[in-house]
């Protein structure tokens, strides 16, 4: 029987078997299982003052729309052409941009579009220029009262670009419209904006 | 591959063994074994003294030939002892029994018995096992009856081992369980093999242990006040934490959190911390008579490979050196002649988290060297051309975040460990989540597998079920430890295949020795094999290694133990470590 005074190893002499690489299983978790996150939630707004933000680059991730903003209670409607031409002087026709939040929240950002001569005020044209150098940087806005538009701050850090949802613009607008699609006269918010109610 | 493949037989095997002279950290003496033919039945039986005379097993053990054992690993042991070559294919029934089931609630554990009356069959009682076990361990001489009866009881065993075989033969995966049985020899080596133990130091501190107990409070009390007699008091360490600004966390009702991993993680970030900590775990955790030291003066227990719910192995924190409190390390020394290496896998959950997952900017920080550093420019915290001492705090919160992700902690947690305010813990949380997305995306997907699918596995097949375990931190981190336990466990065959004497596994490391002029040799190759063993399991993303050497007559030390070890040594009228 073998003696244990010195540390002698007794090596396993076993043949190396089949190759270990083959026997190896996938680390993909979820892959058939299907979990996907889905689009709940889709903000419409300006992005708020401490959000950086970037704008999809493509112009098919814009949608033309007529809005109605019920400003007491901060919300926004879409409105058929049809209702708007009814009520032209509550809506204004907007071009609502893609956005999305470092946390991956989207959003749609309504800038409003020029008037009839072609000019906006200065705040919704800086508006549109922010959300134009957001196509391409992050950036977060504020407000500059006293120069009339808004400050744009650009992030110096090398941030990863933006991962945008599979969604196209009408998907995202049915989401964050989701029951604030007004089509008719009759619908309570404009009865109420009219006086009628 | 089935149990059919095995074309010269398939052997169940049990052996009954005590260990030499009564003392535990000695080599087995093998007692008698039995072996049974699957599935046939026919048996054979040898006493000691049949065994002792016997140059190779008296079975088949080659290519086409399958060793079967419960807990082989005791198995390997005698085969050893015995002087016989290992069996080319061995399966443990008891590490296929703890993968089947892992995670799941077993009403009577996950010993031969338990698998048994897991499967419904029959067993010999457990009172009769503990008398039976007895009548071994007093190492003999035996009647002639008793020798009967021991055989009768080992028999007993193979045909468990035969109705568990049938019950389980169809649920087993079997290439991977012929790699678990493979480990299993591995572990037999290494067992087998032990720390070398400076016996003479262990000796003195066993006999003066009690008396210097005083004198070590009063020499580290002295710096902090907290102790009344040999009693720690709470009152007066919040005192002391008040007065040196340190913020120490506390529970839900409001009084310090006085566990011993807090201790433990606040002395990380406070080193004025550590020696108090060092010696609250000293007095409360040190056993020193339980550790196993052989009459060679080498550390040996079981490794309890595959016992945790990771698969890493789980030796006794009392038994075996790395076990206590990290000082005791000291008495780790390579004999005359001889040298050790400490080799781990640098930043090992880091690499197999960008690995595994795939994250492109993961991999990079890895690969750079200096993954935190890496990270923090990724994030475009620190200039590109940031280096550890132009930018050594930065790197230190980027290197608290990850450890942070890694451990699941949340953002007080981190902003305690940092001692920065938890906005900023936040923000280093979300700029790993911003800078490593595919790694997060990956993270969320093994918890949804673990939640929808109820299991989660590691790379060779070790897995978990996961109905009854809906800890959000411990499934996201189950993929880096089971890998990690994979690695190791492949690295341990490796290694011990290839003829390095390895002592220990710890963790995500190896401890080895070679004769000093082969110390320099055996680490290239430990190295090396190390770096295969990652390549393996992280499908050619190679993980790199840290060595510490220790050349005889120095000794092991743990830079965490090493001002407790000076203290106690100097005590004991020992020297201090140089």
């Amino acid at each position: 029987m073998q003696t244990q005074t010195t540390p002698k190893q007794t090596a396993a002499t076993t043949t190396n078997g089949p190759d270990l690489k083959s026997l190896r299983l996938p680390a993909n978790y979820g892959a058939t299982l299907g979990v996907k996150k889905l689009l709940t939630n889709v903000l419409v707004g300006k992005p708020k003052k401490p959000q950086f933000f970037r704008t999809h680059a493509s112009d098919e991730m814009t949608f033309p729309a007529m809005i109605l903003e019920n400003k007491e209670a901060r919300e926004s409607y879409v409105v058929v052409p049809e209702v708007a031409q009814e009520i032209s002087e509550l809506v204004r026709p907007v071009m609502l941009h893609a956005a999305i939040d470092r946390q991956n929240n989207v959003s749609l950002i309504p800038v409003p579009l020029p008037g009839e001569d072609g000019t906006r005020n200065p705040w919704h044209e800086s508006l549109a220029q922010a959300v134009e150098h957001a196509k391409l940087k992050w950036i977060r806005i504020t407000a500059n009262m006293h120069a009339g538009g808004y400050d744009v701050y650009e992030a110096e850090g090398e941030l990863p670009e933006p991962e945008w949802p599979a969604h196209d613009i009408d998907a995202l607008v049915q989401v964050a419209f989701r029951g604030k699609i007004i089509t008719s006269l009759d619908h309570p918010v404009v009865q109420s904006l009219l006086g009628k109610i | 591959m089935t149990a059919l493949n095995f074309s010269d037989g398939i052997y169940l095997v049990d052996f009954e063994f005590h260990s030499a002279h009564g003392r535990e950290g000695n080599l087995p003496v093998p007692v008698c074994m039995v072996v049974r033919e699957w599935p046939s039945g026919r048996t054979s039986r040898y006493w000691q003294a049949d065994l002792q005379q016997m140059g190779t097993a008296p079975f088949l053990t080659g290519e086409n030939a399958l060793c079967v054992a419960y807990y082989a690993s005791a198995e390997m042991d005698c085969f050893h002892v015995l002087g016989w070559a290992p069996p080319a294919n061995v399966l443990d029934l008891f590490t296929e029994f703890r993968c089947l089931t892992n995670g799941l609630r077993l009403g009577h554990g996950s010993g031969l018995l338990g698998a048994l009356m897991h499967y419904g069959l029959p067993s010999v009682g457990g009172e009769q096992k503990d008398v039976m076990r007895d009548l071994i361990l007093t190492g003999g001489p035996w009647s002639p009856a008793e020798e009967m009866a021991i055989l009768d009881y080992c028999e007993t065993d193979v045909v468990a081992l035969d109705n568990l075989l049938t019950a389980m033969q169809d649920q087993i995966d079997w290439p991977r369980a012929l790699l678990r049985g493979r480990y299993m020899q591995a572990v037999s080596c290494i067992q087998m093999n032990g720390v070398p133990i400076d016996a003479e130091a262990l000796e003195k501190l066993q006999t003066h242990w009690v008396a210097i107990q005083d004198q070590l409070i009063a020499d580290i009390d002295s710096d902090y006040g907290v102790y009344d007699g040999r009693t720690f008091k709470a009152s007066r360490w919040e005192e002391y934490l008040v007065a040196n600004d340190i913020p120490w966390p506390r529970l839900e009702s409001g009084r310090l959190d006085m566990c011993d991993a807090t201790f433990r993680e606040m002395a990380r970030t406070y080193v004025e911390v550590a020696p108090i900590r060092e010696l609250r775990s000293a007095l409360s955790e040190m056993r020193l008579a339980n550790l196993h030291v052989g009459d060679d003066e080498r550390n040996r227990c079981l490794l309890s490979p595959f016992r945790a719910r990771t698969g890493r192995n789980q030796p006794s924190n009392s038994k075996f050196i790395f076990g206590p409190s990290v000082w005791l390390r000291g008495l780790i020394r390579p004999k005359p002649g001889w040298g050790l290496a400490y080799v781990d896998w640098s930043q090992q959950e880091f690499g197999i988290a960008a690995a595994l997952s795939g994250d492109p900017a993961m991999m990079a920080a890895y690969r750079s060297g200096d993954p935190y550093l890496a990270f923090a420019i990724q994030a475009g915290a620190v200039p590109k051309t940031a280096t550890k001492k132009t930018h050594e705090a930065e790197r230190e919160q980027f290197k608290a975040c990850v450890l942070a992700v890694q451990y699941g902690m949340g953002e007080a947690s981190l902003a305690a460990r940092i001692n920065q305010p938890v906005a900023r813990a936040r923000q280093l949380l979300a700029l790993h989540r911003h800078t490593y997305r595919k790694f997060w995306k990956w993270s969320d997907s093994a918890v949804d597998e673990a939640v929808l699918g109820g299991r989660l596995w590691a790379g060779f097949g070790w897995q978990i079920h996961t109905r009854d375990e809906l800890n959000d931190r411990s499934l996201r981190n189950f993929p880096m430890q089971a890998n990690g336990a994979e690695m190791l466990r492949i690295a341990s065959i490796l290694l011990t295949e290839a003829g390095i004497r390895v002592c220990a596994p710890v963790h995500d490391a190896l401890l080895i020795e070679a004769p000093l002029d082969e110390l320099d040799q055996a680490i290239v190759t430990t190295k090396s094999l190390m770096q295969e063993a990652s390549r393996i399991v992280l499908d050619g993303f190679e993980l790199g290694s840290d060595v510490k050497e220790v050349r005889y007559p120095d000794r092991y030390m743990d830079k965490r133990g090493a001002v407790m070890w000076n203290k106690v040594m100097k005590l004991i009228g020992e020297p201090a470590l140089s």
